[in-house]
């Protein structure tokens, strides 16, 4: 019981963990809380239902292509809805962020259905639950906890190596002398909207086989997603990790042993317990300043 | 003639029509227009503490819940009278309001908006699964009331009462942005530091904002259980939010009037797409960011500019010309903003 129930909440916190990723790429970068984010990561996973399922393409390429329209759906999100409003201010953003976040959660209703529908994806392999050591996994969790490692260290790796992660490093560090240097500021915010929204719709086509996707998956999504960031410190990428493994875990725990229906007020309990006491969160011991 | 067209005019105008409308309209628009007048209140109350004290809280839907949450279960669990409901719904909303004050105290802007909406989100589960006491997700059904002295049927009767209520609340709030409290609020919402060193204290104002919307919430609430004779939780879910919140953009963010414009049109939005959710959802989501983005002021700065009588005394926040270092401040841990 315990060793399925740890395996399965690492699995879904590792998932949780990549839109936390999202969140605070987006956050760090420009200042701002993309509240979409769970509608992007519900876009995500419909994307790879529609090449995959409509469509018949096959798995890996469709679940690529997933991610690449996430990729651009949120660099067109913040084209159209966030660049005016960057400089009017982060509470204009966050309100903006809603009213997208409902656009795209009616876009998709209208396409993918009413409320209730719920559509079942088939998973990527089929191969029954394997027992090591007492731990029950199940392939599928193994794939996904494996595959946002994975994309995680790649994210890691880009901030780190390439040219355009160093700018996003600097852009967070401090505009004003980023803009000093030349680098081109406004590209890069729609570049981290971008990044966040792959993260996001990566999370969900590596998550659309484990649970049913329906166009109101999104939020909920969102809160978990937020706690594991906010735990983290919103600022650190590593944060957004652990956050995002410890919300899935005290997630899979209270299921287990307290009730599956009190499995998602923990998301609700971690945000306003740790915005309220620790706002800083568990990896914010030195404190980012921006200018 | 002037004063025809002034702010109050078109209010005194407005609640006159909402005043006669009983003796002519069929029982569906009847209730579209209590409904608008629930709404009033709703976009009144948020647009107090989101317009004039400045606390961008997401939790209005939360509290509309409550109010409605409270009045009916007081009626079906207790035997409690609506007459003692109602209010006693607006009162514990208003209480449930005032804990929410607290990490207001400790944060601002984007951070209080995140903590409300968990908060908000915390409470739709309450509604769903707390069985024992809200009857669970599928809701459940209240009492019908009786006005029995009164020769108005059940429907009029509730209309009448939401309309005085209505009008009460939209004076009180008209008032009170006109007096020491209401400039209070402005002065803590436009720079709290400053309202601070002029001796507001912030603490009770705060308390007070939010005690006030969670009121006006929870009063609404109860209209709204004595209406539908129905509870249910989906009623107060995260796009209730976006409706009031489009309420108070659309008709302007720190304005009575607009609030009250706001309300009556998205109403009358939200009626003509009733049939089709996803449509509700994007029409609101395009009205909201469209708002956001060109008319950030609402339709009372458009009002203001066109009619010479529309006067608002109290000044709007100017989103466009917030100060650049506000905008970084917001971004440092919270603990080390800038004074």
């Amino acid at each position: 019981m315990l060793g399925y129930l740890i395996t399965s909440g690492l699995a879904l916190g590792a998932l949780y963990a990549l839109v936390a990723i999202g969140i605070v790429i987006v956050f760090k970068s420009t200042g701002a809380i993309n509240l979409a984010q769970g509608e992007l990561f519900m876009l995500g996973g419909f994307f790879a239902f529609m090449f995959h399922v409509q469509m018949g393409y096959p798995y890996i390429p469709s679940l690529l292509l997933a991610v690449v329209a996430s990729f651009f759906i949120g660099a067109l999100t913040y084209q159209f809805a966030f660049r005016p409003l960057m400089k009017a201010g982060l509470v204009s953003v966050l309100l903006a962020s809603i009213a997208v976040s409902f656009l795209l959660k009616g876009v998709a209703r209208n396409i993918w259905g009413g409320v209730g529908d719920y559509i079942p994806f088939p998973p990527m392999i089929t191969a029954s639950a394997i027992n090591l050591n007492g731990f029950i996994v199940l392939p599928q969790q193994l794939v996904a906890f494996g595959a946002s490692i994975a994309l995680m260290l790649l994210i890691v790796a880009y901030f780190k190596f390439t040219r355009s992660g160093k700018w996003l490093q600097a852009i967070a560090d401090n505009v004003k002398a980023a803009t000093l240097v030349g680098i081109r500021v406004g590209a890069l915010h729609r570049l981290a909207f971008a990044l966040g929204a792959a993260s996001a719709g990566a999370a969900a086509v590596l998550m659309a086989p484990l649970t049913l996707l329906y166009p109101d998956i999104g939020f909920n999504l969102f809160i978990k997603a937020f706690a594991a960031a906010v735990l983290g410190g919103l600022h650190s990428i590593a944060g957004a990790v652990i956050g995002g493994l410890i919300v899935g875990l005290v997630e899979a725990l209270v299921a287990g042993y307290v009730g599956s229906k009190f499995q998602d007020v923990s998301a609700f309990v971690v945000i306003m317990l740790v915005l309220v006491f620790i706002p800083r969160g568990i990896m914010g011991g030195k404190a980012m300043r921006k200018v | 003639m002037k004063w025809l067209i002034s702010n109050k005019g078109f209010l005194c105008i407005l609640f006159a029509v909402f005043g006669v409308l009983p003796t002519f309209a069929n029982s569906y628009l009847l209730y579209v227009s209590n409904l608008a007048l629930l709404f009033i209140i709703l976009a009144i109350g948020l647009n107090l503490l989101i317009g004039y004290a400045g606390q961008l809280a997401f939790a209005n839907a939360a509290m509309f819940g409550i109010g409605a949450y409270a009045a009916a279960l007081l009626q079906v669990r207790l035997g409690v009278p609506y007459w003692v409901a109602l209010p006693a719904g607006g009162v514990i909303a208003s209480l449930i309001g005032t804990l929410m004050a607290w990490p207001a105290l400790r944060l601002s802007g984007i951070y209080l908006a995140l903590a409300t909406l968990a908060f908000a989100q915390f409470t739709l589960w309450l509604f769903m699964h707390w069985e024992d006491l809200t009857f669970g997700a599928t809701g459940f059904a209240v009492p019908r009331l009786s006005f029995a002295p009164l020769p108005v049927t059940p429907e009029q009767g509730i209309y009448f009462l939401s309309w005085i209520i209505t009008i009460g609340l939209t004076l009180f709030a008209w008032n009170l942005v006109r007096s020491r409290v209401g400039r209070a609020f402005v002065a803590m919402r436009d720079n709290e530091v400053a309202a601070a060193s002029l001796g507001i204290n912030l603490l009770r104002y705060k308390v007070f904002a939010f005690a006030l919307s969670g009121f006006y919430a929870g009063i609404a609430g109860g209209l709204h259980c004595g209406l539908l004779n129905y509870v249910a939780p989906e009623s107060f879910d995260l796009f209730q939010m976006v409706i009031h919140k489009s309420m108070v953009i659309v008709g302007g963010v720190g304005s009575v009037v607009g609030s009250v414009i706001g309300a009556a049109l998205l109403v009358a939005t939200l009626e003509l797409l009733r049939e089709f959710k996803s449509l509700q959802e994007i029409a609101f989501g395009a009205i909201l960011l469209i708002f956001i983005l060109f008319m950030p002021l609402g339709l009372v700065s458009f009002l203001k500019r066109v009619l010479p009588g529309w006067e608002e005394e109290v000044h709007l926040p100017d989103a466009r010309t917030a100060p650049a270092v506000e905008a970084a401040d917001e971004l440092r841990p919270v603990g080390e903003r800038s004074p």
